[in-house]
């Protein structure tokens, strides 16, 4: 019964060492694996602690096992544990970032040729790897913080400015905007039809220019024609015969001009006199003023006229009794 | 002085006297079961026996209800983090809390129960049926004989009982998040690691040592202080259980504040 109780006792209490042991040996993710060093060098690393993931391409490849500040303060370092059969690239750096948004941070083995706008440290001593911590989302908090600031001061003076009659303003603008609106679609309406037109009348037109450079082309064809058989020497010489024609019509143009010179200075001189015998006439001087001027010479002229006239009758129907023709 | 005075004076007087009367006694206990260590001879055969008694018959007790915590845990954590945390915390949530807190605090007080009051009522029964008496009688130091094997065993066995209860109630609490929370292994496993400190398995070790210390000292106390027959043995067995859950609730607080 003894014996049986102290191998009860003794299984109880190997078992529970040997829970104790191994439990906390596999939360630790240590169990039978081999591991090399690495180490880091950041300004800062966020949230980053000890036992926190360290990842290639997204897969957990080891730990991270210390983080310290360096005596002079001005680089943090880091000192990793990774699988030894991991290859890291020749230009390897560590980013250290939040794993989640719940406070675990991560150390990510990358190439620094991917992401190469950070400032990463460049901290001396043989492989050293170049690290830079993303920043923290407490300063993106207090980032977005500051934005809603902003954004509420902006708010804030809209609202200072934006008065009733800033707000019925805006609203008359709106209208005026949409009868605008309105009239640009009215024109527009009325710039397509018209280009409607436009379009088919430049179609005629184009059909017209179309018909007359066939016939142009046909004219061409003649004057070709025309040219190859020679009447455009005849033409010119046809021309030039013109051209003396119309030199001669214009010399004796010419020579008519003066005369016609000739003949106005003459008629002026007429119309002189005859302006001064119609102020003769008109001032009752002279014979033909006197007649006009007295109804009997008049009449005594009607009558001579009459007697006139019965004598030419006369004449006319007996010329042997007024003329008497004798040659020898 | 009239009497409605003088009787709450004497009443606060008796009690004071009486704490510092048992506050005394349990020092001259401990000071005693020290001073007894040195008798190996005597408490070494023991040893085992208190140890089977205290350890290995507490096991499935402790056992079971970590069983229960872990799925209660795990069940509540996932209704307390669905949709606005990832469901790997559960694992956080479960290993941490059994661990630091539910693994050594819930085996301490069930252990307070089941250890205490069975060590105070042997202790009584063996103080009121004057055996204890035939033990000095017979030259033989019975804090050596009867409460440093007990003292020992608890401090010893207690550690055992409370890796074992996180480790099943941590598993249990594993396999609720398996079949009844969708969630996968290496879900769990990562909420399990990802703020796993080797110190959380030393806390919860030194808080084990330190309730099996009180539970069975306080348990051999109250029995060895037990009077007045099978009535005097039930009420030191009430006192044990009652006293050893508060003084491990107050030393749960103080590891805590000091430890962490």
């Amino acid at each position: 019964m003894d014996r049986r109780r102290e191998i009860m006792v003794g299984l109880v209490v190997v078992l529970g060492i040997a829970v104790g042991v191994v439990g906390t040996i596999w939360l630790q993710d240590g169990w039978g694996r081999d591991r090399v060093s690495l180490r880091a060098a950041s300004t800062s690393v966020g949230q980053l602690m000890e036992g926190a993931s360290v990842k290639f391409r997204g897969v957990a490849v080891g730990r991270v096992e210390s983080v310290a500040v360096v005596p002079s303060g001005e680089a943090v370092l880091i000192d990793m544990s990774v699988r030894p059969d991991l290859i890291i690239p020749s230009d390897a750096a560590v980013l250290i970032a939040p794993e989640s948004m719940f406070g675990d941070w991560q150390a990510e083995i990358i190439r620094r040729g991917d992401y190469d706008t950070h400032p990463y440290l460049e901290y001396p001593g043989e492989g050293v790897l170049p690290a830079v911590a993303l920043p923290d989302f407490s300063r993106l908090t207090a980032t977005a913080d500051e934005i809603a600031q902003n954004l509420t001061t902006i708010s804030e003076r809209f609202e200072v400015a934006f008065t009733e009659e800033t707000a019925q303003n805006l609203g008359r603008a709106i209208d005026n905007l949409g009868e605008v609106s309105d009239q640009f679609s009215e024109i527009i309406d009325q710039q397509a039809e018209r280009f409607d037109a436009l379009a088919e009348r430049v179609d005629a037109s184009t059909q017209e220019l179309g018909a007359a450079a066939r016939a142009a082309r046909v004219s061409f064809e003649r004057v070709d024609a025309i040219v190859a058989d020679g009447q455009v020497q005849k033409l010119f010489a046809d021309a030039g015969a013109g051209v003396e024609n119309l030199r001669r019509l214009t010399e004796n143009m010419d020579a008519s001009l003066t005369d016609l010179q000739t003949a106005a200075r003459q008629a002026d001189a007429t119309f002189s006199r005859l302006d001064a015998l119609l102020v003769a006439l008109q001032d009752e001087d002279g014979s033909l003023g006197r007649l006009l001027a007295d109804p009997s010479l008049a009449e005594g002229a009607l009558d001579a006229v009459a007697q006139m006239r019965d004598l030419l009758l006369d004449i006319q129907q007996n010329p042997r009794r007024y003329l008497s023709f004798s040659i020898f | 002085m009239p009497d409605f005075v003088m009787r709450p004076l004497a009443s606060a007087g008796r009690g004071t006297v009486k704490t510092l009367s048992s506050v005394g006694r349990a020092w001259i206990l401990f000071a005693g079961t020290a001073g007894a260590l040195r008798h190996a001879g005597i408490w070494g055969p023991q040893l085992v026996p208190q140890l089977a008694r205290i350890g290995v018959a507490s096991v499935p007790i402790a056992l079971f209800i970590a069983t229960f915590t872990g799925i209660v845990m795990s069940l509540q954590a996932s209704y307390t983090l669905t949709g606005t945390i990832p469901l790997y915390f559960v694992g956080v949530l479960v290993g941490k809390t059994m661990m630091l807190e539910l693994g050594p605090v819930l085996t301490g007080l069930t252990l307070a129960g089941r250890v205490g009051a069975n060590i105070s009522a042997e202790l009584g029964t063996m103080r009121v049926t004057e055996q204890v008496d035939a033990l000095e009688t017979l030259a033989y130091d019975p804090l050596a004989y009867l409460v440093v094997p007990r003292v020992i065993a608890g401090i010893v066995m207690f550690p055992i009982v409370v890796l074992l209860a996180m480790t099943v109630g941590i598993v249990s609490g594993w396999f609720t998040a398996l079949q009844l929370l969708d969630m996968s292994s290496p879900e769990f496993v990562k909420g399990l690691r990802l703020l796993f400190e080797p110190w959380d398995v030393w806390f919860a070790i030194i808080k084990s040592i330190s309730f099996g210390a009180v539970v069975t000292g306080v348990g051999c106390f109250y029995g060895l202080q037990t009077e007045r027959g099978a009535e005097g043995v039930g009420r030191s067995a009430t006192q044990t259980v009652v006293i050893a859950s508060m003084i491990i609730l107050c030393l749960d607080a103080f590891w805590a504040a000091t430890l962490l």
